[in-house]
Protein backbone atom coordinates (compact mmCIF):
# COMPACT_ATOMS: atom_id res chain seq x y z
CA UNK A 1 0.00 0.00 0.00
CA UNK A 2 2.60 2.54 1.02
CA UNK A 3 5.44 1.50 -1.27
CA UNK A 4 7.89 4.39 -1.83
CA UNK A 5 8.22 5.44 -5.46
CA UNK A 6 10.81 8.15 -4.74
CA UNK A 7 13.43 7.76 -2.06
CA UNK A 8 15.82 10.70 -1.84
CA UNK A 9 18.53 10.92 0.78
CA UNK A 10 20.83 13.76 1.77
CA UNK A 11 20.08 15.97 -1.23
CA UNK A 12 22.27 19.07 -1.25
CA UNK A 13 22.44 21.67 -4.01
CA UNK A 14 24.93 24.52 -3.98
CA UNK A 15 25.06 27.41 -6.41
CA UNK A 16 28.59 28.66 -5.88
CA UNK A 17 28.86 29.01 -2.11
CA UNK A 18 25.11 29.50 -1.65
CA UNK A 19 23.35 26.38 -0.39
CA UNK A 20 19.89 26.27 -1.99
CA UNK A 21 18.99 22.78 -0.73
CA UNK A 22 20.56 21.49 2.44
CA UNK A 23 20.82 17.77 3.26
CA UNK A 24 17.20 17.05 2.45
CA UNK A 25 15.58 13.62 2.51
CA UNK A 26 12.16 12.88 1.02
CA UNK A 27 10.05 9.78 0.47
CA UNK A 28 7.12 9.89 -1.90
CA UNK A 29 4.67 7.01 -1.68
CA UNK A 30 3.20 5.36 -4.75
CA UNK A 31 -0.23 6.73 -5.54
CA UNK A 32 -0.22 9.74 -3.24
CA UNK A 33 -0.42 13.47 -3.88
CA UNK A 34 2.60 14.89 -2.14
CA UNK A 35 2.79 18.62 -1.49
CA UNK A 36 6.02 20.51 -1.15
CA UNK A 37 5.32 23.80 0.59
CA UNK A 38 7.59 26.76 1.07
CA UNK A 39 7.84 30.52 0.62
CA UNK A 40 9.48 31.97 -2.49
CA UNK A 41 13.16 31.13 -2.68
CA UNK A 42 12.87 28.24 -0.23
CA UNK A 43 14.27 25.75 -2.72
CA UNK A 44 11.08 24.10 -4.03
CA UNK A 45 11.92 24.36 -7.72
CA UNK A 46 15.49 23.24 -7.17
CA UNK A 47 14.36 20.19 -5.19
CA UNK A 48 11.69 19.31 -7.75
CA UNK A 49 14.23 19.54 -10.58
CA UNK A 50 16.65 17.31 -8.72
CA UNK A 51 13.98 14.70 -7.89
CA UNK A 52 12.77 14.76 -11.49
CA UNK A 53 16.36 14.09 -12.69
CA UNK A 54 16.59 17.38 -14.57
CA UNK A 55 19.46 18.52 -12.41
CA UNK A 56 22.33 16.69 -10.73
CA UNK A 57 22.61 17.55 -7.02
CA UNK A 58 25.91 18.49 -5.40
CA UNK A 59 25.40 15.56 -3.03
CA UNK A 60 22.76 12.94 -2.26
CA UNK A 61 21.13 9.90 -3.84
CA UNK A 62 17.75 9.52 -5.50
CA UNK A 63 16.02 6.25 -6.27
CA UNK A 64 12.95 6.39 -8.49
CA UNK A 65 10.89 3.23 -8.85
CA UNK A 66 13.93 1.21 -7.77
CA UNK A 67 16.31 2.90 -10.23
CA UNK A 68 19.22 4.90 -8.86
CA UNK A 69 19.22 8.10 -10.91
CA UNK A 70 22.99 8.33 -11.14
CA UNK A 71 23.37 4.74 -12.31
CA UNK A 72 20.22 4.21 -14.41
CA UNK A 73 19.13 7.70 -15.41
CA UNK A 74 17.20 6.51 -18.50
CA UNK A 75 15.05 4.01 -16.61
CA UNK A 76 14.41 6.53 -13.84
CA UNK A 77 13.53 9.30 -16.30
CA UNK A 78 11.03 7.11 -18.10
CA UNK A 79 8.92 7.16 -14.93
CA UNK A 80 8.85 10.94 -14.63
CA UNK A 81 6.71 13.65 -16.21
CA UNK A 82 7.39 17.31 -15.47
CA UNK A 83 5.45 20.54 -15.70
CA UNK A 84 7.85 23.34 -14.87
CA UNK A 85 7.05 26.63 -13.22
CA UNK A 86 7.80 28.41 -16.48
CA UNK A 87 5.74 26.33 -18.85
CA UNK A 88 7.87 24.79 -21.55
CA UNK A 89 5.54 24.36 -24.51
CA UNK A 90 6.36 25.62 -27.99
CA UNK A 91 4.21 28.69 -28.52
CA UNK A 92 4.69 28.80 -32.29
CA UNK A 93 2.87 25.55 -33.03
CA UNK A 94 -0.56 24.12 -32.28
CA UNK A 95 -1.78 22.21 -29.24
CA UNK A 96 -1.93 18.94 -31.20
CA UNK A 97 1.53 19.50 -32.68
CA UNK A 98 3.01 20.16 -29.24
CA UNK A 99 1.64 16.89 -27.94
CA UNK A 100 2.83 14.89 -30.94
CA UNK A 101 6.29 16.45 -30.70
CA UNK A 102 6.59 15.47 -27.06
CA UNK A 103 5.33 11.96 -27.73
CA UNK A 104 7.85 11.55 -30.55
CA UNK A 105 10.68 12.77 -28.33
CA UNK A 106 9.71 10.15 -25.78
CA UNK A 107 9.51 7.51 -28.54
CA UNK A 108 5.92 6.65 -27.76
CA UNK A 109 4.86 4.05 -30.36
CA UNK A 110 3.01 5.87 -33.14
CA UNK A 111 -0.14 3.80 -32.90
CA UNK A 112 -0.44 4.78 -29.22
CA UNK A 113 0.04 8.52 -29.70
CA UNK A 114 -3.41 9.32 -31.13
CA UNK A 115 -5.14 7.10 -28.61
CA UNK A 116 -3.40 8.57 -25.56
CA UNK A 117 -3.68 12.12 -26.84
CA UNK A 118 -7.44 11.71 -27.28
CA UNK A 119 -7.84 10.17 -23.83
CA UNK A 120 -5.77 12.74 -21.95
CA UNK A 121 -7.26 15.72 -23.78
CA UNK A 122 -10.72 14.43 -22.99
CA UNK A 123 -9.92 14.17 -19.28
CA UNK A 124 -8.30 17.57 -19.20
CA UNK A 125 -10.80 19.24 -21.49
CA UNK A 126 -8.37 20.31 -24.19
CA UNK A 127 -10.23 18.60 -27.02
CA UNK A 128 -11.90 21.76 -28.42
CA UNK A 129 -8.57 23.58 -28.57
CA UNK A 130 -6.49 21.02 -30.44
CA UNK A 131 -5.87 23.12 -33.55
CA UNK A 132 -5.29 26.47 -31.86
CA UNK A 133 -1.73 27.70 -31.64
CA UNK A 134 -0.40 27.96 -28.12
CA UNK A 135 -0.18 31.75 -28.43
CA UNK A 136 -3.97 31.84 -28.61
CA UNK A 137 -4.40 30.03 -25.27
CA UNK A 138 -4.70 31.69 -21.85
CA UNK A 139 -2.42 30.80 -18.95
CA UNK A 140 -4.60 28.06 -17.46
CA UNK A 141 -4.97 26.27 -20.80
CA UNK A 142 -1.26 26.49 -21.49
CA UNK A 143 -0.66 24.76 -18.20
CA UNK A 144 -3.16 22.06 -19.07
CA UNK A 145 -1.38 21.52 -22.35
CA UNK A 146 1.90 21.26 -20.47
CA UNK A 147 0.29 18.61 -18.26
CA UNK A 148 -0.90 16.56 -21.25
CA UNK A 149 2.59 16.83 -22.73
CA UNK A 150 4.12 15.68 -19.45
CA UNK A 151 1.80 12.66 -19.32
CA UNK A 152 2.00 11.52 -22.93
CA UNK A 153 4.71 8.91 -22.24
CA UNK A 154 2.58 7.51 -19.40
CA UNK A 155 4.90 8.29 -16.48
CA UNK A 156 4.19 7.04 -12.97
CA UNK A 157 4.95 10.35 -11.27
CA UNK A 158 3.86 13.79 -12.32
CA UNK A 159 5.84 16.78 -11.03
CA UNK A 160 3.90 20.04 -10.93
CA UNK A 161 5.93 23.12 -9.96
CA UNK A 162 3.58 25.83 -8.69
CA UNK A 163 0.90 24.85 -11.20
CA UNK A 164 -1.67 27.44 -10.11
CA UNK A 165 0.55 30.50 -9.65
CA UNK A 166 -1.08 33.38 -11.50
CA UNK A 167 -4.28 31.53 -12.42
CA UNK A 168 -7.78 32.85 -11.71
CA UNK A 169 -10.01 31.09 -9.20
CA UNK A 170 -11.99 29.07 -11.78
CA UNK A 171 -8.82 27.80 -13.44
CA UNK A 172 -7.32 26.92 -10.08
CA UNK A 173 -10.28 24.77 -9.11
CA UNK A 174 -10.42 23.14 -12.54
CA UNK A 175 -6.76 22.29 -12.23
CA UNK A 176 -7.20 20.79 -8.78
CA UNK A 177 -10.02 18.61 -10.05
CA UNK A 178 -7.89 17.49 -12.91
CA UNK A 179 -5.05 16.55 -10.59
CA UNK A 180 -7.52 14.52 -8.52
CA UNK A 181 -8.81 12.70 -11.61
CA UNK A 182 -5.28 11.90 -12.78
CA UNK A 183 -4.40 10.71 -9.31
CA UNK A 184 -7.45 8.42 -9.28
CA UNK A 185 -6.16 6.89 -12.51
CA UNK A 186 -3.02 5.93 -10.63
CA UNK A 187 -0.54 8.76 -11.20
CA UNK A 188 1.56 9.77 -8.21
CA UNK A 189 1.72 13.57 -7.98
CA UNK A 190 4.49 15.73 -6.55
CA UNK A 191 3.27 19.30 -6.34
CA UNK A 192 5.03 22.42 -5.09
CA UNK A 193 3.05 25.41 -3.95
CA UNK A 194 2.96 28.31 -1.56
CA UNK A 195 -0.84 28.31 -1.41
CA UNK A 196 -2.01 26.56 1.73
CA UNK A 197 -5.61 26.05 0.58
CA UNK A 198 -4.19 24.18 -2.39
CA UNK A 199 -2.12 21.89 -0.21
CA UNK A 200 -4.93 21.36 2.28
CA UNK A 201 -7.56 20.42 -0.25
CA UNK A 202 -5.35 18.41 -2.59
CA UNK A 203 -2.48 16.72 -0.80
CA UNK A 204 -2.36 13.44 1.09
CA UNK A 205 0.93 14.43 2.70
CA UNK A 206 2.93 17.62 2.75
CA UNK A 207 6.42 18.78 3.65
CA UNK A 208 7.35 22.30 4.62
CA UNK A 209 10.66 23.67 3.40
CA UNK A 210 12.42 26.90 4.36
CA UNK A 211 15.91 27.99 3.37
CA UNK A 212 16.57 24.64 1.75
CA UNK A 213 15.73 22.60 4.87
CA UNK A 214 12.72 20.42 5.62
CA UNK A 215 11.02 21.51 8.82
CA UNK A 216 8.04 19.15 8.92
CA UNK A 217 6.35 16.28 7.08
CA UNK A 218 2.99 14.62 7.51
CA UNK A 219 -0.66 14.73 6.53
CA UNK A 220 -2.10 18.26 6.73
CA UNK A 221 -4.11 17.09 9.73
CA UNK A 222 -1.06 15.66 11.51
CA UNK A 223 0.79 18.92 11.04
CA UNK A 224 -2.13 20.92 12.45
CA UNK A 225 -2.53 18.52 15.38
CA UNK A 226 1.15 18.73 16.17
CA UNK A 227 0.90 22.49 16.47
CA UNK A 228 -2.39 22.30 18.41
CA UNK A 229 -5.85 21.49 17.09
CA UNK A 230 -7.34 24.75 18.31
CA UNK A 231 -6.24 28.27 17.58
CA UNK A 232 -7.10 31.39 19.50
CA UNK A 233 -6.30 34.65 17.79
CA UNK A 234 -6.64 38.18 19.18
CA UNK A 235 -5.29 41.71 18.78
CA UNK A 236 -2.06 42.20 20.74
CA UNK A 237 -1.06 45.30 22.70
CA UNK A 238 0.86 46.66 19.69
CA UNK A 239 -2.10 46.08 17.35
CA UNK A 240 -0.63 43.00 15.67
CA UNK A 241 -2.67 39.84 15.50
CA UNK A 242 -1.47 37.22 18.03
CA UNK A 243 -1.96 33.45 17.74
CA UNK A 244 -1.92 30.76 20.43
CA UNK A 245 -2.36 27.03 19.82
CA UNK A 246 -3.98 24.44 22.11
CA UNK A 247 -4.39 20.68 22.09
CA UNK A 248 -7.85 20.65 23.63
CA UNK A 249 -10.96 22.72 23.30
CA UNK A 250 -11.07 23.30 27.08
CA UNK A 251 -7.58 24.83 27.23
CA UNK A 252 -8.40 26.97 24.24
CA UNK A 253 -11.69 28.10 25.77
CA UNK A 254 -10.03 29.01 29.06
CA UNK A 255 -7.48 31.17 27.28
CA UNK A 256 -10.10 32.61 24.94
CA UNK A 257 -12.09 33.93 27.90
CA UNK A 258 -9.10 36.12 28.84
CA UNK A 259 -8.75 37.69 25.39
CA UNK A 260 -12.36 37.84 24.24
CA UNK A 261 -12.48 41.63 24.54
CA UNK A 262 -9.38 41.96 22.39
CA UNK A 263 -11.23 40.93 19.23
CA UNK A 264 -10.69 37.32 20.24
CA UNK A 265 -11.62 34.35 18.06
CA UNK A 266 -11.48 30.62 18.60
CA UNK A 267 -11.24 28.23 15.66
CA UNK A 268 -9.68 25.02 14.34
CA UNK A 269 -6.01 25.23 13.30
CA UNK A 270 -5.31 25.52 9.54
CA UNK A 271 -2.29 24.44 7.57
CA UNK A 272 -1.65 28.13 7.00
CA UNK A 273 -1.02 28.55 10.74
CA UNK A 274 1.51 25.72 10.68
CA UNK A 275 3.17 27.18 7.62
CA UNK A 276 3.44 30.66 9.12
CA UNK A 277 4.68 29.35 12.45
CA UNK A 278 7.37 27.23 10.84
CA UNK A 279 8.53 29.47 8.02
CA UNK A 280 8.09 32.59 10.10
CA UNK A 281 10.10 31.23 13.00
CA UNK A 282 12.89 30.08 10.73
CA UNK A 283 12.93 33.45 9.00
CA UNK A 284 13.45 35.20 12.32
CA UNK A 285 16.27 32.79 13.08
CA UNK A 286 17.90 33.48 9.75
CA UNK A 287 17.54 37.18 10.33
CA UNK A 288 19.07 36.87 13.77
CA UNK A 289 21.91 34.88 12.32
CA UNK A 290 22.50 37.43 9.60
CA UNK A 291 22.45 40.30 12.07
CA UNK A 292 24.45 38.29 14.63
CA UNK A 293 21.99 39.13 17.40
CA UNK B 1 19.54 4.75 -38.79
CA UNK B 2 18.40 5.38 -35.24
CA UNK B 3 20.49 8.58 -35.34
CA UNK B 4 18.51 9.88 -38.32
CA UNK B 5 15.29 8.83 -36.62
CA UNK B 6 16.21 10.77 -33.47
CA UNK B 7 17.27 13.83 -35.48
CA UNK B 8 13.85 13.81 -37.13
CA UNK B 9 12.10 13.58 -33.77
CA UNK B 10 14.05 16.56 -32.46
CA UNK B 11 13.45 18.55 -35.65
CA UNK B 12 9.71 17.86 -35.73
CA UNK B 13 8.62 20.96 -33.78
CA UNK B 14 10.72 23.18 -36.04
CA UNK B 15 9.26 21.47 -39.11
CA UNK B 16 5.75 22.23 -37.89
CA UNK B 17 6.87 25.81 -37.27
CA UNK B 18 8.32 26.03 -40.77
CA UNK B 19 5.15 24.68 -42.34
CA UNK B 20 3.07 27.32 -40.59
CA UNK B 21 5.36 30.25 -41.34
CA UNK B 22 7.14 29.37 -44.54
CA UNK B 23 6.30 32.53 -46.51
CA UNK B 24 7.20 35.15 -43.89
CA UNK B 25 10.34 33.21 -42.98
CA UNK B 26 11.53 33.02 -46.58
CA UNK B 27 10.61 36.63 -47.29
CA UNK B 28 12.60 37.93 -44.30
CA UNK B 29 15.62 35.84 -45.21
CA UNK B 30 15.52 36.78 -48.88
CA UNK B 31 15.00 40.51 -48.75
CA UNK B 32 18.58 41.47 -47.78
CA UNK B 33 20.35 39.23 -50.31
CA UNK B 34 17.95 40.42 -53.03
CA UNK B 35 18.82 44.02 -52.22
CA UNK B 36 22.51 43.12 -52.42
CA UNK B 37 21.95 41.51 -55.81
CA UNK B 38 20.15 44.55 -57.15
CA UNK B 39 22.50 47.12 -55.61
CA UNK B 40 25.81 45.42 -56.32
CA UNK B 41 24.87 43.33 -59.31
CA UNK B 42 22.83 45.74 -61.39
CA UNK B 43 24.03 48.89 -59.66
CA UNK B 44 27.68 48.35 -60.47
CA UNK B 45 26.64 47.09 -63.88
CA UNK B 46 28.17 44.63 -66.25
CA UNK B 47 31.18 46.81 -67.05
CA UNK B 48 33.15 45.85 -63.94
CA UNK B 49 35.28 42.74 -64.20
CA UNK B 50 36.45 40.90 -61.06
CA UNK B 51 38.92 37.98 -61.14
CA UNK B 52 38.22 37.49 -64.81
CA UNK B 53 34.41 37.37 -64.79
CA UNK B 54 31.66 39.99 -64.93
CA UNK B 55 30.94 41.47 -61.51
CA UNK B 56 27.41 40.10 -61.45
CA UNK B 57 28.71 36.56 -62.00
CA UNK B 58 31.27 37.17 -59.27
CA UNK B 59 28.84 38.54 -56.73
CA UNK B 60 25.98 36.02 -57.07
CA UNK B 61 27.91 33.08 -55.50
CA UNK B 62 29.05 35.52 -52.80
CA UNK B 63 25.48 36.53 -52.02
CA UNK B 64 24.45 32.87 -51.98
CA UNK B 65 27.28 32.18 -49.50
CA UNK B 66 26.35 34.98 -47.13
CA UNK B 67 22.72 33.87 -47.31
CA UNK B 68 23.63 30.37 -46.16
CA UNK B 69 25.25 32.06 -43.18
CA UNK B 70 22.59 34.61 -42.33
CA UNK B 71 19.48 32.53 -42.89
CA UNK B 72 20.84 29.40 -41.20
CA UNK B 73 22.50 31.09 -38.30
CA UNK B 74 20.07 33.79 -37.20
CA UNK B 75 16.89 31.72 -37.03
CA UNK B 76 18.51 28.94 -35.07
CA UNK B 77 20.52 30.98 -32.61
CA UNK B 78 17.62 33.25 -31.68
CA UNK B 79 15.02 30.50 -31.48
CA UNK B 80 17.27 28.32 -29.36
CA UNK B 81 18.30 31.07 -26.99
CA UNK B 82 14.68 31.96 -26.38
CA UNK B 83 13.72 28.30 -25.88
CA UNK B 84 16.54 27.80 -23.43
CA UNK B 85 16.30 31.06 -21.53
CA UNK B 86 12.62 31.77 -21.36
CA UNK B 87 10.86 28.46 -21.76
CA UNK B 88 13.41 26.07 -20.31
CA UNK B 89 12.10 23.57 -22.85
CA UNK B 90 15.62 22.29 -23.27
CA UNK B 91 15.56 20.91 -19.74
CA UNK B 92 12.55 18.85 -20.66
CA UNK B 93 14.18 17.56 -23.81
CA UNK B 94 16.95 16.25 -21.56
CA UNK B 95 14.38 13.98 -19.92
CA UNK B 96 13.70 12.25 -23.24
CA UNK B 97 15.64 9.21 -24.38
CA UNK B 98 17.49 11.13 -27.11
CA UNK B 99 21.26 11.41 -27.49
CA UNK B 100 22.98 14.79 -27.24
CA UNK B 101 24.32 14.65 -30.79
CA UNK B 102 20.80 13.96 -32.08
CA UNK B 103 19.61 17.05 -30.21
CA UNK B 104 22.35 19.17 -31.77
CA UNK B 105 21.79 17.95 -35.33
CA UNK B 106 18.02 17.95 -34.89
CA UNK B 107 18.17 21.63 -34.00
CA UNK B 108 20.19 22.37 -37.17
CA UNK B 109 17.52 21.04 -39.53
CA UNK B 110 15.41 24.23 -39.61
CA UNK B 111 18.50 26.29 -40.51
CA UNK B 112 19.62 23.84 -43.16
CA UNK B 113 16.23 23.79 -44.87
CA UNK B 114 15.89 27.55 -44.74
CA UNK B 115 19.43 28.14 -45.96
CA UNK B 116 18.98 25.67 -48.84
CA UNK B 117 15.66 27.20 -49.88
CA UNK B 118 16.98 30.77 -49.89
CA UNK B 119 20.22 29.73 -51.57
CA UNK B 120 18.35 27.88 -54.31
CA UNK B 121 16.01 30.78 -55.01
CA UNK B 122 18.96 33.16 -55.30
CA UNK B 123 20.85 30.76 -57.56
CA UNK B 124 17.81 30.43 -59.80
CA UNK B 125 17.56 34.23 -60.06
CA UNK B 126 21.29 34.48 -60.69
CA UNK B 127 20.99 31.90 -63.44
CA UNK B 128 18.54 34.26 -65.18
CA UNK B 129 20.80 37.28 -64.67
CA UNK B 130 24.00 35.94 -66.19
CA UNK B 131 25.20 33.09 -68.44
CA UNK B 132 28.44 32.46 -66.53
CA UNK B 133 26.89 30.41 -63.68
CA UNK B 134 26.94 26.61 -63.73
CA UNK B 135 24.54 24.85 -61.44
CA UNK B 136 26.19 21.53 -60.58
CA UNK B 137 25.93 18.78 -58.02
CA UNK B 138 29.19 20.08 -56.50
CA UNK B 139 27.64 23.51 -56.05
CA UNK B 140 24.59 22.13 -54.28
CA UNK B 141 26.82 19.98 -52.08
CA UNK B 142 28.92 23.02 -51.13
CA UNK B 143 25.77 24.97 -50.26
CA UNK B 144 24.54 22.10 -48.13
CA UNK B 145 27.85 21.77 -46.30
CA UNK B 146 27.88 25.47 -45.63
CA UNK B 147 24.30 25.43 -44.28
CA UNK B 148 25.21 22.54 -41.96
CA UNK B 149 28.31 24.33 -40.66
CA UNK B 150 26.54 27.63 -40.00
CA UNK B 151 23.53 25.91 -38.46
CA UNK B 152 25.91 24.18 -36.07
CA UNK B 153 27.34 27.60 -35.27
CA UNK B 154 23.76 28.76 -34.64
CA UNK B 155 23.15 25.89 -32.21
CA UNK B 156 26.42 26.58 -30.39
CA UNK B 157 25.70 30.31 -30.13
CA UNK B 158 22.09 29.70 -29.04
CA UNK B 159 23.33 27.41 -26.29
CA UNK B 160 26.21 29.58 -25.09
CA UNK B 161 24.98 33.16 -25.44
CA UNK B 162 22.72 33.96 -22.52
CA UNK B 163 20.58 36.92 -23.61
CA UNK B 164 19.37 39.02 -26.52
CA UNK B 165 21.72 42.02 -26.10
CA UNK B 166 24.74 39.71 -26.18
CA UNK B 167 23.34 37.85 -29.17
CA UNK B 168 22.93 41.18 -30.99
CA UNK B 169 26.50 42.06 -30.07
CA UNK B 170 27.70 38.80 -31.60
CA UNK B 171 25.60 39.47 -34.70
CA UNK B 172 26.96 42.99 -35.14
CA UNK B 173 30.61 42.29 -34.42
CA UNK B 174 31.07 38.81 -35.86
CA UNK B 175 28.31 37.82 -38.24
CA UNK B 176 27.70 41.12 -40.05
CA UNK B 177 31.40 41.94 -40.70
CA UNK B 178 31.87 38.40 -41.99
CA UNK B 179 29.05 38.80 -44.49
CA UNK B 180 30.77 41.78 -46.09
CA UNK B 181 34.44 40.90 -45.75
CA UNK B 182 34.80 37.23 -46.51
CA UNK B 183 35.19 37.52 -50.27
CA UNK B 184 31.45 37.68 -50.76
CA UNK B 185 31.18 41.14 -52.37
CA UNK B 186 34.72 41.78 -53.58
CA UNK B 187 37.95 39.97 -54.27
CA UNK B 188 40.28 39.51 -51.32
CA UNK B 189 43.33 40.08 -53.55
CA UNK B 190 42.99 43.83 -53.10
CA UNK B 191 43.37 43.69 -49.31
CA UNK B 192 46.55 44.41 -47.29
CA UNK B 193 48.44 41.19 -46.49
CA UNK B 194 47.79 41.16 -42.71
CA UNK B 195 44.05 41.69 -43.06
CA UNK B 196 43.93 39.10 -45.82
CA UNK B 197 45.49 36.41 -43.63
CA UNK B 198 42.90 36.96 -40.91
CA UNK B 199 39.97 37.05 -43.29
CA UNK B 200 41.32 34.03 -45.14
CA UNK B 201 40.83 32.00 -41.98
CA UNK B 202 37.20 32.97 -41.30
CA UNK B 203 34.58 30.29 -42.00
CA UNK B 204 32.56 32.33 -44.51
CA UNK B 205 35.71 32.79 -46.62
CA UNK B 206 35.90 29.02 -47.00
CA UNK B 207 32.25 28.89 -48.02
CA UNK B 208 32.44 31.64 -50.60
CA UNK B 209 35.63 30.21 -52.10
CA UNK B 210 34.03 26.77 -52.49
CA UNK B 211 30.68 28.02 -53.74
CA UNK B 212 32.21 30.50 -56.17
CA UNK B 213 34.67 28.00 -57.58
CA UNK B 214 31.97 25.43 -58.22
CA UNK B 215 29.51 27.97 -59.63
CA UNK B 216 32.03 29.50 -62.05
CA UNK B 217 33.79 26.26 -62.95
CA UNK B 218 37.11 27.30 -61.40
CA UNK B 219 39.60 24.83 -60.00
CA UNK B 220 38.11 23.51 -56.76
CA UNK B 221 39.79 24.83 -53.56
CA UNK B 222 40.01 21.61 -51.55
CA UNK B 223 41.94 23.22 -48.72
CA UNK B 224 39.07 25.64 -48.12
CA UNK B 225 36.64 22.76 -48.01
CA UNK B 226 38.76 20.90 -45.46
CA UNK B 227 38.87 24.05 -43.33
CA UNK B 228 35.10 24.42 -43.61
CA UNK B 229 34.59 20.85 -42.39
CA UNK B 230 37.01 21.56 -39.55
CA UNK B 231 34.93 24.59 -38.58
CA UNK B 232 31.82 22.37 -38.60
CA UNK B 233 33.53 19.93 -36.24
CA UNK B 234 34.60 22.80 -33.97
CA UNK B 235 31.07 24.25 -33.80
CA UNK B 236 29.63 20.79 -33.10
CA UNK B 237 32.07 20.27 -30.23
CA UNK B 238 31.24 23.71 -28.82
CA UNK B 239 27.53 22.88 -28.88
CA UNK B 240 28.18 19.50 -27.27
CA UNK B 241 30.31 21.09 -24.57
CA UNK B 242 27.67 23.66 -23.65
CA UNK B 243 24.93 21.03 -23.69
CA UNK B 244 26.95 18.85 -21.29
CA UNK B 245 27.71 21.82 -19.08
CA UNK B 246 24.11 22.97 -18.82
CA UNK B 247 22.98 19.56 -17.57
N1 LIG C 1 20.74 29.02 -11.17
C1 LIG C 1 20.83 29.57 -9.95
N2 LIG C 1 21.96 30.21 -9.55
C2 LIG C 1 22.07 30.75 -8.33
N3 LIG C 1 21.10 30.72 -7.41
C3 LIG C 1 19.94 30.11 -7.73
C4 LIG C 1 19.73 29.51 -9.01
N4 LIG C 1 18.50 28.98 -9.04
C5 LIG C 1 17.95 29.24 -7.83
N5 LIG C 1 18.81 29.91 -7.05
C6 LIG C 1 18.57 30.34 -5.65
O1 LIG C 1 18.25 29.21 -4.90
C7 LIG C 1 17.20 29.49 -3.99
C8 LIG C 1 16.07 28.52 -4.19
O2 LIG C 1 15.48 28.74 -5.45
P1 LIG C 1 14.20 27.94 -5.95
O3 LIG C 1 14.47 26.50 -5.84
O4 LIG C 1 13.86 28.46 -7.28
O5 LIG C 1 13.12 28.41 -4.88
P2 LIG C 1 11.52 28.32 -4.95
O6 LIG C 1 11.13 27.50 -6.13
O7 LIG C 1 11.13 27.70 -3.65
O8 LIG C 1 11.02 29.73 -5.04
C9 LIG C 1 16.80 30.93 -4.22
O9 LIG C 1 17.38 31.72 -3.22
C10 LIG C 1 17.37 31.27 -5.56
O10 LIG C 1 17.75 32.62 -5.61
MG1 LIG D 1 9.96 27.95 -7.72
Amino acid sequence: MSEDIIVAKGITVRYGDFTAVDDLSVNVRKGEIYGFLGPNGAGKTTTAKVLATMMTPTAGTIVIGGHDTSRNPREARQLVGVVQQHIAVDKDISVRENIIVRAMLHKVPRRLIEERMAELCEIIGLTPYMDKTVQQLSGGWKRKLAIVCALIHDPEILFLDEPTAGLDTQSRHMLWDMVRVLNRRGTTVFITTHYMDEAESLCDRVSIITHGRLTDTGTPKELCDRLGRFTVEYDGEDGRRQYRFFDSREEAKTFFDTVEEMNGLIRGTHLEDVFLEETGRTNVKALEKALRI
Amino acid sequence: MSFIDEVYRVALSDLYYLRRNILPLLATSLITPLLYLVAFGYGLGNGVVMEGVSYIAFVIPGVVSLTTLSSSFTTISNKLMVQKRFYESFDEMMLCPISKSSIIFGKTILGIIKGMMCGSILLALGFLMTDDLHITVGLVACMLLSCVVFSLLGVAAGMIVSDLPRMNLFNSFVILPMTFLCGTMFSLNALPEVVKVIIDLLPLTQTSACIRASALGWEFPWLHMVLLVAYGALFYLLALWSLRKSN
